[in-house]
């Protein structure tokens, strides 16, 4: 099994998550995250002040796959996470050893 | 176990039948009174069971060692999966050391029959000390009980030991439960509304009671406030009676101590009317609302003893401020209420029969902060309810509820409001939310928590706001009509409780009823139609959309309309998703809203010019002018309004924009146009005349003249060079105020000095003069910023400086000095802070670098 982090626009987040669903992918995990590759902050002035917006808002999904499902969800966030300008984010892509259901303690791919 | 000793085989199969029976008599109708009293008599019986069993097994003598009941079960109320809260009692050191095998025994024999022991063990000599980091265990001892062993031992303890340590340390004891009950009120909320609450330790739940019977009895009051010959106490004993059956019921649903009420058991609970004599079927949300009755109830017995704090904590500085504005709270200055420790209370409860008297004690408390006393609202209710004194002026009027609104601290009057069902009486529309569950992951508190939760959230911003809060707290310092914000979040949700598939629809049905009710304005209701319909917009662009992209900050801003819009927008958007779950606003969402905002703000004010009126493409607009013409010709309103910034729709409503082709008709006979409307926060001059050299800056220097400090303008040309200026001020001198025929006198003094008849400087030196010589308060560095990339044929520039009287006639004389024309200016405070935004030319075109350096060495010096 393997382990999809994405690292995507926020404004791109709902289309990804039926993106997925559509595939069967239900389960994932979500987090509000920041920072910057490429596409480097900017700066506001509101009022007078300054406010320099240099870590970009980003989410941050985490998904583990059976392997036969891995390229179709790699597939489904590319095309739903692109909009062709920098910041559009990253995918990795890591091998997991175990998966164990808390509940039931079910394990391997199952647990998934 | 020892051979004389009943078999663990025999007695865990008896106490399993015992527990069982006891559940199906409750699952078949026993009362939860009956139902803990069976539970605690098998108890009872088992340990002094075991007890004596193991005593004799090791031939063991009772003396110097007793066994004593506390906490719930010392009270005989022993709810399924609870606790049992033991005490070993032992008359010395000795006993104690000989007494450990047995007592360990004991517990696991206890354990292995099911029964959760929670046993401590002292001498009494170790009982005589209070134990100053263990309050926990001396608030339990308070419900001791003997069960088994030395009598004696225990008579000694109860009588003559504990009677009088505990009389000495009643003040720490009850200093201690009060920190231990606000904290415990504190982790959830302060609020009994939550949708699956925990019934026994979230407000409202059978901790509230037990804690007030504590306190009762610590404050040397013994009754149980359920014997009490009050008729609340019917109220106590029915509320303690439903939560019981409702915590036995978790209890056995969940088949362990865990008494959170969730959705499906309280589903299930509704099926099964539980807690409810009647026959009447309830759903889920109806049954909810019976129980969150019942929960004001043991919460409101709390409160009573539990010290008030202010919503909000104010600074000294504040508290000062506010006694100084308005008159001494301490002195009641003929009014039926004052201000005692810190709390508004009632001085002559007769009068309160007037809502009129009503209205003005919360029309205090939301001006100051200062929360009324449990007292005061217990007074209040007492005469709501008594026929002997006949209601007066029950219907509360717009104005009144707007002075309420519009404080600095509404949630301090609209919630004692909602508590003494004055909110639902002034605006019925919000009683279909009262109490309401509606399920969802997100939300953690009932409807009308979630609302009333808005506006205290938005309130906190006044004084020490959270990390979360510091962009958004000069938002709602300086937010204009917040009034109609606060009235908007009251109504934003109360389509959650109407039949309606999309709760913004039924939101916006209520208003209307609300609105027409009420004698709202048609602008005052617009405004509220428009908050209430886009509340969830700006939220939504925020998570769905790139607010980075100009086409969004763009769109969004089109949607909006205009600054003051987007700032009452954002403040709603703030609170209604922190008002969700204290979790619901994390920094990442607050980032992003501030940046939208920021975005869209900055958008506004440097696209003012590229967005201008085409009449001829506002049909609608001008037939709605025509109508509030008396008839005038669509052509000639067109030229009025052809050129205008669009802005100037945004800002103004067709009504408005109908009195100002109004006036702009006259400009024939009279070539200056003034009109002067009292606001909440002081004046609106409306000013329309030909354009002409330096005269912004002629109108700010006369308004300065007069003593008027500008907080706000909009300047505006149409295509044929009329001039529309509105300046909003406040009469610092109170001239106006106090003097209303001046206004006549201040209108034709600014006609004359445009139209040349009286010259300004011989009435703006006076002024000047004494206006200098005040330091500020705050101090404000100035910064000038030119934006050439903004807009297509104008420089802007943005002045941040020190606001002072006669700022903007020094801005304006300098522009007009360098010959600067000023196509749009947009003039705003906040605080002690100017902030000028001009759109200028120069002989038609934008200004060059060269002629920028020296307009901003001149403005330095000007306002240096």
């Amino acid at each position: 099994m393997m382990k999809i982090e994405a690292i995507i626009q926020p404004s791109r987040f709902e289309s990804v998550k039926d993106a997925l669903l559509e595939i069967g992918i239900e389960g994932m995990t979500v987090i509000e995250v920041r920072g910057h590759g490429r596409q480097k902050g900017h700066t506001e002035v509101y009022r007078g002040r300054e406010y320099t917006v240099d870590l970009l808002p980003k989410v941050k999904l985490e998904v583990v796959l059976p392997d036969q499902l891995v390229t179709r969800a790699v597939e489904a966030i590319l095309k739903s996470a692109k909009t062709g300008k920098i910041g559009d984010g990253k995918i990795f892509l890591s091998r997991v050893e175990e998966a164990i259901r808390i509940r039931n303690e079910e394990r391997g791919d199952s647990a998934l | 176990m020892e051979e004389s000793v009943t078999p663990l085989s025999v007695l865990g199969p008896q106490c399993e039948a015992q527990r069982e029976r006891i559940r199906k008599l409750f699952e078949s109708g026993a009362s939860a009174q009956e139902t803990l009293r069976r539970l605690c008599e098998l108890a009872d019986g088992t340990i002094r069971k075991v007890f004596s069993e193991l005593q004799s097994a090791r031939n063991g003598a009772s003396q110097g060692l007793c066994l004593l009941a506390l906490g719930g079960y010392g009270r005989e109320v022993l709810f399924p999966y609870s606790d049992l809260d033991l005490l070993f009692l032992f008359a010395n050191e000795k006993i104690e050391t000989e007494s450990r095998p047995l007592i360990g025994e004991f517990a696991r024999t206890l354990w292995d029959l099911g029964f959760r022991v929670s046993s401590a063990g002292r001498t009494v000599d170790e009982c005589k000390r209070i134990e100053q980091d263990n309050a926990e265990f001396h608030l339990a001892m308070l419900d001791r009980r003997y069960l088994d062993g030395d009598q004696a031992l225990f008579e000694k303890l109860d009588s003559k030991i504990l009677s009088m340590a505990e009389r000495q340390a009643r003040p720490f004891l009850l200093d201690e439960l009060q920190r231990l009950t606000r904290d415990r009120l504190g982790r959830y909320g302060n609020t009994i509304f939550h949708l699956e609450p925990n019934v026994k330790d979230a407000p409202g739940g059978l901790r509230d009671f037990h804690s007030t019977v504590w306190m009762r009895q610590l404050a040397g009051d013994r009754r149980d406030p359920r014997l009490s010959p009050v008729n609340e106490n019917e109220l106590t004993r029915n509320a303690v009676e439903f939560l019981s059956a409702v915590r036995c019921f978790v209890h056995y649903s969940n088949g362990r101590n865990d008494n959170a009420l969730t959705y499906e058991l309280q589903a299930e609970a509704a099926e099964r009317s539980l807690g409810i004599d009647d026959n009447l079927r309830r759903n889920a949300a109806e049954w909810m609302r019976l129980y969150f009755r019942h929960a004001r109830t043991l919460n409101r017995q709390l409160l009573r003893y539990v010290e008030q704090r202010p919503p909000v904590t104010l600074s000294l500085g504040q508290r000062l401020i506010n006694a100084a504005m308005g008159p001494k709270a301490e002195v009641p200055n003929g009014r039926p209420f004052a201000v005692r420790d810190g709390l508004l209370e009632i001085t002559n409860e007769q009068a309160f029969a007037d809502r009129t008297v009503i209205y003005s004690l919360l029309t205090e408390a939301a001006r100051t902060g200062v929360p009324l006393s449990g007292d005061a609202e217990r007074s209040i209710a007492y005469v709501m309810t008594h026929p002997e004194w006949p209601l007066r002026n029950s219907r509360i009027t717009w104005p009144v509820l707007t002075e309420i609104l519009g404080a600095d601290y509404p949630g301090a009057a609209l919630r004692p409001m909602h508590r003494l069902d004055l909110l639902v009486e002034a605006l019925p529309e919000f009683r279909v939310i009262d109490s309401l569950v509606v399920r969802d992951f997100y939300h953690r508190y009932t409807v009308d928590e979630h609302s009333l939760r808005t506006i205290e959230h938005l309130q906190e911003l006044a004084e020490s706001p959270e990390p979360l809060g510091k962009h958004f707290a000069p938002l709602w310092r300086t937010v204009d009509r917040r009034d109609l914000l606060i009235f908007s979040l009251l109504l934003h949700d109360v389509g959650k409780g109407m039949p309606v598939e999309n709760h913004v629809t039924g939101s916006l049905q209520a208003l209307e009823i609300a609105a027409d009710r009420m004698k709202l304005t048609p602008e005052e209701k617009e405004e509220v139609h428009f908050l209430i319909e886009h509340h969830l917009d700006m939220s939504a662009t925020v998570q769905r959309r790139d607010i980075f992209d100009p086409a969004t900050v763009s769109g969004f801003a089109a949607m909006v309309s205009a600054h003051e819009r987007l700032q009452r927008l954002c403040l709603m958007t703030y609170a209604d998703i922190h008002a969700v779950n204290p979790e619901a606003l994390t920094p990442w969402k607050a980032e992003m809203l501030w940046q939208l905002f920021v975005a869209t703000s900055n958008h506004f004010s440097r696209t003012l010019d590229r967005d201008r009126l085409h009449a001829s493409d506002e049909a609608v607009l001008l037939e709605r002018v025509r109508e509030q013409s008396g008839g005038a010709k669509k052509a000639e309103i067109a030229r009025f309004l052809e050129g205008f910034p669009r802005r100037y729709l945004a800002v103004h409503l067709p009504a408005e924009i109908a009195a100002h082709f109004a006036l702009s008709r006259k400009l024939g006979s009279e070539p200056v146009q003034t009109e002067i409307k009292k606001t909440h926060h002081g004046y609106t001059l409306t000013l329309l005349t030909a354009d002409r050299p330096a005269l912004f800056a002629t109108i700010a220097g006369t308004l300065a003249a007069w003593g008027m400090n500008i907080v706000k303008a909009d300047a505006f040309a149409n295509a044929a060079g009329v001039v529309l200026d509105t300046f909003n001020f406040v009469d610092l001198h109170r001239t106006l105020e106090l003097n209303p025929g001046e206004i006549l006198r201040f209108q034709q003094s600014i006609a004359d000095v445009l139209n040349g008849k009286q010259a300004l400087e011989p009435l703006l030196k006076g002024r000047l003069a004494a206006a200098v010589a005040q330091p500020p308060k705050v101090v404000v560095s100035t910064s000038i910023n030119f934006d050439d990339g903004s807009s297509e044929h104008c420089t802007l520039v943005e002045i941040m400086t020190q606001d002072r009287p006669g700022l903007l006639y020094g801005i304006g004389s300098a522009l007009a000095r360098l010959a600067c024309n000023i196509d749009v200016a947009l003039i705003d405070t906040e605080g002690q802070k100017a902030i000028d935004v001009f759109y200028l030319t120069s002989q038609g075109k934008k200004l060059t670098t060269q002629k920028q350096e020296i307009l901003r060495e001149v403005l330095q010096a000007t306002l240096s």
